[in-house]
């Protein structure tokens, strides 16, 4: 297989919209969950989220835009021949919530097919576009979808591009699913009660190793292995053993040519529900034994950003290598039993050349990617 | 890429079928069959009664699909996966969910109804049911044809993802004053590719292929749509109609 190159990546965060500025933030234990004004929120269970400052939109029409402008203005140019894999699970849902209170919003903004359309006229590309709806591993999957198309010689470039809102659809779904934690979620910690939703977009820039070199691109690490399966148990739950996310790293790691312990530290999907993150450390245990390899989740920094996780996870998975740390667990007070010694509320030093990033979803999908350091074996 | 074509199975405004059973198959416009009843939702998918209305018409289709092919319908956990396209994926039950939402300041948001308005959960439901545990996810094409499920389908078997794929289509009629230009009928089609031929004892429709810059084809005969290409897999089991046994 054709190494893959990532040698673009942009982000639109409630820390940050640059990746210098969001790493800072991350490494500072800051987080971007705030009080909500966006919306009505009295009647939910939480009133905090991760939103991005200052989104605007024309009337009746979608906040969605003004995220991707301001995410798309910061690449590079592409070539034409470039392949789109958009990653979101609602888009411009936000379109909906004025329809269904009986005013005027623009309907084109809830469909995909009109977003590609948008994503391809802003870049100047020409080809198929697809939008990848895997619930939470969206952006994961798109990424394990575009590498697995450059390291086969199917594509030379591939654009990923995750984003999600936080609108009041989604913040009150999973109010009513008693998901939201009242204050800023608290992945692995023992008095975690729930998520924090948050918003984001980011783009990767995925290329083969010849073409990069050849156009004199620079190399932000690479995309080594990666992993998708169904844990086929439960669509809003995630399996307690950890079947399918012992799956999905097992075929990353498959992929990538290397065993568990090469793996220096896990970006894991650490929603802070009791139940995910009773499962991944399941899984984690399963894969790594009794080795007790660094985890860190990002969502008590920046909220689930639902489909953009995965995505601004290995962005900052790509930084983290290079720095040779991984950053704090945000909102973390008292790790749970099963997490000590593993996840931190500082920023962890380590030495090594790969890191597993994971994200699982609603329709009991699991993902797991394999991210190297340039020039790693 | 390549593989074979084991199953067709389709629920449109023509009704419910699969390539096997001889059932005409059409895919026009028209209202969908109502599908509470039907023989695939028996007890052994207990949650049939809580699924939204999109994630009954794709598990129907797959449910098809999955028994036209003789690849078995046991629960035991299996290496095969699922891809779909949508255009307006759950935005029927998005419109359900919300209206819910309006008229009490959200306090009676249907929790149920919430849990299905991610397009992906019907393949949650088909990987209970069937055991899948390979790949599964959901896209929309930028101009929907149905064939960007079959490149990822092939993909995730040359990649040794999946020993088996299931692809297709699936949507509701298009939503008042949403159509988007180019989307296929209402309906769900889905195909299985792959697996291994002991497995299903049945004699494949033709192989699928896709290539760089070529395209799908069927017995190397370029398709267009999802639509051409069931179409000629089934004209073709039509002109030698020997060729194909019965699976179940």
């Amino acid at each position: 297989m054709r190494p893959v190159w990532v040698v673009d990546a942009a982000v639109v965060t409630a820390l940050g919209a640059d990746v210098e500025t969001l790493w800072a933030e991350l490494l500072a234990g800051r987080t971007g969950i705030r009080a909500v004004e966006r919306f009505p929120i009295r009647s939910y269970g939480s009133r905090v989220a991760a939103l991005v400052a200052d989104l605007s939109a024309a009337p009746g029409r979608s906040l969605v835009h003004d995220l991707l402008e301001r995410l798309l203005s910061r690449l590079a140019p592409l070539p034409a021949d470039a392949e789109l894999l958009t990653a979101s699970t609602k888009g411009g849902i936000d379109c909906l919530e004025p329809l269904a209170r009986g005013e005027l919003a623009e309907r084109s903004d809830l469909l995909f097919p009109s977003l590609l359309d948008e994503v391809s006229s802003r870049l100047g590309l020409g080809g198929e576009a697809a939008n990848v709806n895997a619930a939470c591993a969206s952006s994961t999957i798109a990424l394990a979808r575009a590498a697995g198309r450059i390291a086969c010689g199917t594509a030379e470039e591939v654009l990923v591009v995750g984003f999600d809102l936080v609108t009041e659809f989604v913040f009150s779904g999973f109010s009513a699913l008693k998901a939201l934690s009242t204050e800023p979620c608290r992945p692995f910690d023992r008095g975690r009660t729930g998520l924090s939703l948050g918003e984001g977009a980011v783009a990767l820039r995925l290329t083969s190793e010849e073409r990069a070199r050849r156009d004199g691109r620079p190399c932000l690490g690479t995309i080594a292995g990666w992993g998708v399966a169904n844990d086929a148990t439960h669509i809003t739950a995630p399996a307690r053993d950890g079947s399918g996310l012992i799956l999905a790293v097992r075929r990353a790691l498959a992929v990538a040519g290397i065993g568990p312990e090469a793996v220096a530290a896990v970006s894991a999907h650490g929603t802070g529900t009791v139940y995910n993150d009773a499962m991944e450390l399941v899984a984690f245990r399963e894969v790594f034994g009794d080795r007790p390899v660094p985890v860190h989740s990002l969502k008590g920094a920046l909220g689930h950003t639902m489909g953009a996780a995965g995505g601004l996870e290995a962005v900052v998975c790509l930084k983290a290598l290079r720095e040779q740390r991984a950053p704090p667990t945000a909102g973390l007070r008292d790790p749970e039993p099963a997490a000590q010694g593993q996840v931190a509320a500082e920023a962890v030093p380590f030495s090594g050349s790969f890191l597993l990033s994971t994200n699982s979803g609603f329709g009991g999908i699991n993902a797991a990617l394999v991210l190297g350091h340039r020039g790693a074996a | 890429m390549n593989a074979p074509l084991r199953g067709i199975g389709w629920v449109t405004a023509a009704g419910a079928g699969r390539g096997r059973a001889g059932e005409p198959f059409a895919w026009e416009a028209g209202v969908l069959p109502r599908l509470a009843g039907h023989p695939v939702f028996d007890e052994s998918v207990p949650r049939a009664g809580r699924m939204d209305e999109f994630s009954r018409l794709g598990f129907a289709a797959v449910a098809l699909a999955l028994r036209d092919s003789g690849l078995g319908e046991g629960r035991e956990k299996r290496p095969v996966g699922v891809a779909a396209s949508s255009t307006y994926g759950c935005l029927a039950t998005d419109r359900d969910y919300f209206d819910t939402v309006v008229p009490h300041e959200g306090r009676l948001a249907s929790p149920n109804l919430f849990a299905y308005t991610l397009p992906n959960c019907f393949l949650g439901e088909a990987a209970i049911r069937f055991g899948l545990t390979g790949p599964s996810l959901v896209v929309s094409e930028r101009r929907p044809a149905g064939l960007e499920p079959l490149r990822l389908a092939l993909e995730s078997l040359a990649w040794g993802e999946a020993e088996a794929m299931l692809c297709g289509v699936c949507d509701l009629p298009a939503p008042a004053g949403l159509a988007a230009p180019q989307a296929l009928p209402p309906g769900a089609v889905f195909l299985v590719l792959g697996g291994r031929p002991s497995a299903s004892g049945c004699e494949p429709y033709g192989e699928v292929s896709v290539a760089r810059g070529a395209g799908v084809c069927l017995d190397g005969a370029p398709v267009d749509s999802l639509f051409t290409l069931v179409a000629n897999a089934l004209a073709a089991r039509a002109r030698s109609p020997g060729r194909l046994p019965r699976c179940t």
